[in-house]
């Protein structure tokens, strides 16, 4: 966690250049989700546009992550983060990460975006067996994830294999996990 | 004999392909060898640069949600390269994150990357250091660093020389065996030409030939050209010889003409001189008689013409008397006996005296070694010089007369000198020609053979004479002897 946190640490400091705050889980996963970003491949009709992070539940989380894309594009997309409270706002989002502080959320908001080109991400656990995508756990106090394909393949969502490598395991997979 | 030079031409010629081949072989190997080593550690550098390019690809993702193992694992796939050695990923602010094999971050320190450069090689011998920028939507997450050890160039260059060495004996043996047709097509018919040359300047025999090789190479035109060379030589000597023998042939029959008519005519004035002799005698008498009988009787006039021809039959008794030594000068065979010179001199000088007892004349006779000669015949030419001498100083109130001699090298030189009327040194070549006479007949009498006699004399017995003088200075003859 120490070397990991001060590595986050420091690409916040070059990402945003506002005030420094304490690495933590949050801000660690933050990180992440605007990196998983870079992985995923669109289906087709989806791909343009502005990419659009919403976040369920934690508002720090949302500043952190607000402040990391800020300027930032990935492929050519101009970044925007999107803060959601029911499963009814979920509409144009293209990831959305629940937050363990709206797990009551989870159930209709998985159920909102089922079958649809959402990257589903989370820090519940059991998230991917409620049908989640990618799920946050911390191994030996470093942030990791897990990820189900079978989702991921439904919703017509295509994750690179860079990705999956350094997943901690991965579901559906036909081959196993790496 | 056949010439045996110390280098022969197809030694030289076998060397000569043994040297060009292998310099050929040494340059082309060499050119080879360094445009394969630098294209293949060309290779070899784009290879190392591609891994890391690879290598930094497959680790963005570890890099970015911080997993070393996979970075690791990604870094251990370097194994399968042989040249590389170690390999470091740092993250984007340079850190270390994962590594592979012997290299340290020492190393990772003195080879980073300047702000805006994304890939870069460093070389220190065989050893190649790559740094590469690993670069993901447009971002740095990190830097991926390899150490290559090149050892496979070492290798290369021994299987080259083992190569090389291998092309090079093949290239002796070919050059061996082009050598033994060089030397047929060459060598052989330039030594046999050779051989032919020497023969022929040895023996000068020019009816030998050089054969001609077959091949009508510029040798084949070397040798013909040498053969007919010595056909015309051998024309040109027959010819030569031809026209030498027919020369001497009309040079002997001339000389032979030449000889018989001389003889001839030498015998016919002998014959002549010596029948005009008994008539003559006759006659003088007869003369001498009637001068003396009719002296006191008679006219005068008579008595006068009588003298008159009393002294000229005494001339010309004179004249025979000169012309059958001249004779006798060149036909008496020459004796070689001790003659004393001197006391000769002594008995003429004697002589004179006494057939003009009034003149005051002194001679100067020195003692000389007596000498090798014909006596009768050096008589004769002491005789002519002395008498000369006495002659042409008649003029003179008082006269000196010296023969003397002096040592010349290894000749003895004598002279007989007078301090008379001399001559015109311009005419002196004239003085031994017969009837020859610088002086009028009625200034000093004379026959003009007597210098001509004594030539023919002394250059019969191997010596030679010669005159110096001037207009009324005097004269000088010298002689020698053989």
């Amino acid at each position: 966690m120490l070397v990991a946190g001060m590595a986050m640490a420091a690409r916040m400091a070059t990402t945003s250049a506002a005030q420094p705050p304490a690495p933590s889980q949050l801000d660690v996963q933050a990180v992440y989700l605007f990196d998983f970003a870079k992985f995923v491949r669109w289906p087709e009709g989806a791909e343009h546009g502005t990419l659009t992070i919403c976040v369920a539940g934690q508002k720090a989380y949302a500043d952190s992550l607000t402040r990391l894309v800020k300027g930032e594009q990935i492929d050519s997309r101009p970044l925007a983060v999107r803060v959601v409270q029911t499963a009814a706002d979920v509409t144009g989002c293209d990831i959305l990460f629940v937050g363990i502080s709206a797990k009551e959320q989870e159930a209709a908001m998985l159920a909102a975006t089922a079958g649809k080109p959402v990257l589903t991400v989370s820090d519940i656990p059991g998230f991917l067996d409620s049908g989640g995508m990618i799920q946050f756990v911390v191994i030996d106090q470093r942030v990791r994830f897990s990820v189900d394909l079978r989702s991921t393949m439904h919703s017509g969502i295509g994750l690179s294999s860079e990705l999956l490598k350094v997943a901690v395991k991965v579901n559906g997979a036909s081959g196993g996990t790496s | 004999m056949t010439f045996h030079p110390k280098q022969s031409l197809s030694a030289r010629l076998t060397r000569m392909n043994l040297l060009v081949s292998g310099v050929v072989l040494l340059l082309a190997g060499l050119a080879f060898f360094s445009y394969d080593l630098v294209s293949f550690r060309h290779t070899l550098i784009r290879n190392i640069g591609a891994e890391a390019q690879i290598v930094g690809e497959n680790s963005i993702s570890a890099l970015l949600f911080d997993d070393q193992e996979t970075a690791t694992t990604t870094l251990k796939s370097l194994e399968q390269s042989p040249d590389v050695k170690g390999a470091i990923l740092s993250d984007a602010e340079g850190r270390a994150f994962a590594k592979y094999g012997q290299l340290g971050s020492d190393d990772v320190a003195t080879h980073s990357l300047g702000a805006k450069e994304n890939h870069r090689v460093w070389f220190s011998g065989t050893q190649v250091i790559v740094a590469h920028r690993i670069v993901f939507q447009g971002k740095t997450v990190g830097i991926v660093t390899i150490l290559a050890q090149l050892t496979e160039i070492g290798q290369r260059a021994r299987q080259y020389l083992l190569i090389a060495g291998m092309i090079l004996l093949l290239c002796m043996a070919a050059a061996v065996m082009i050598s033994a047709t060089s030397r047929r097509l060459i060598a052989e018919p330039i030594s046999k030409l050779a051989d032919t040359a020497l023969l022929v300047s040895r023996d000068k025999d020019y009816s030998v030939r050089a054969k001609i090789p077959v091949d009508g190479s510029e040798i084949g035109v070397l040798v013909d050209a040498f053969n007919t060379m010595l056909t015309q030589i051998q024309e040109r000597d027959a010819a030569l010889s031809e026209a030498q023998a027919e020369l001497e042939g009309r040079v002997e029959e001339r000389t032979a003409k030449l000889r018989a008519a001389n003889r001839e005519l030498e015998a016919f004035s002998y014959t002549v001189a010596h029948d005009l002799r008994g008539p003559l005698d006759a006659i003088t008498g007869i003369a001498f008689l009637l001068a003396k009988t009719s002296e006191g009787v008679g006219d005068p006039a008579v008595h006068g013409m009588l003298e008159q021809l009393t002294a000229s039959t005494v001339n010309m008794s004179m004249l025979i008397d000169d012309l059958l030594n001249f004779a006798r000068a060149s036909t008496t065979p020459v004796k070689s006996v001790p003659v004393n010179l001197s006391k000769i001199v002594r008995e003429i000088a004697a002589d004179l005296k006494m057939s003009d007892p009034e003149r005051r004349v002194e001679f100067s006779i020195i003692d000389a070694p007596e000498v090798p000669a014909d006596p009768g015949l050096m008589r004769i030419v002491l005789d002519n010089l002395l008498r000369n001498s006495w002659k042409y100083s008649s003029h003179h109130d008082e006269a000196c007369i010296e023969f003397g001699a002096k040592r010349e090298g290894e000749k003895i030189v004598y002279f007989v000198h007078d301090d008379g009327a001399g001559f015109d040194p311009a005419h002196a070549e004239k003085l031994f020609e017969p009837f020859e006479r610088l002086h009028g007949k009625s200034e000093f009498p004379g026959t003009g053979i007597g210098l001509a006699t004594v030539q023919r004399i002394l250059a019969r017995q191997g010596g030679a004479i010669w005159a110096e003088g001037a207009v009324e200075k005097g004269a000088t003859f010298y002689f020698t002897l053989g």
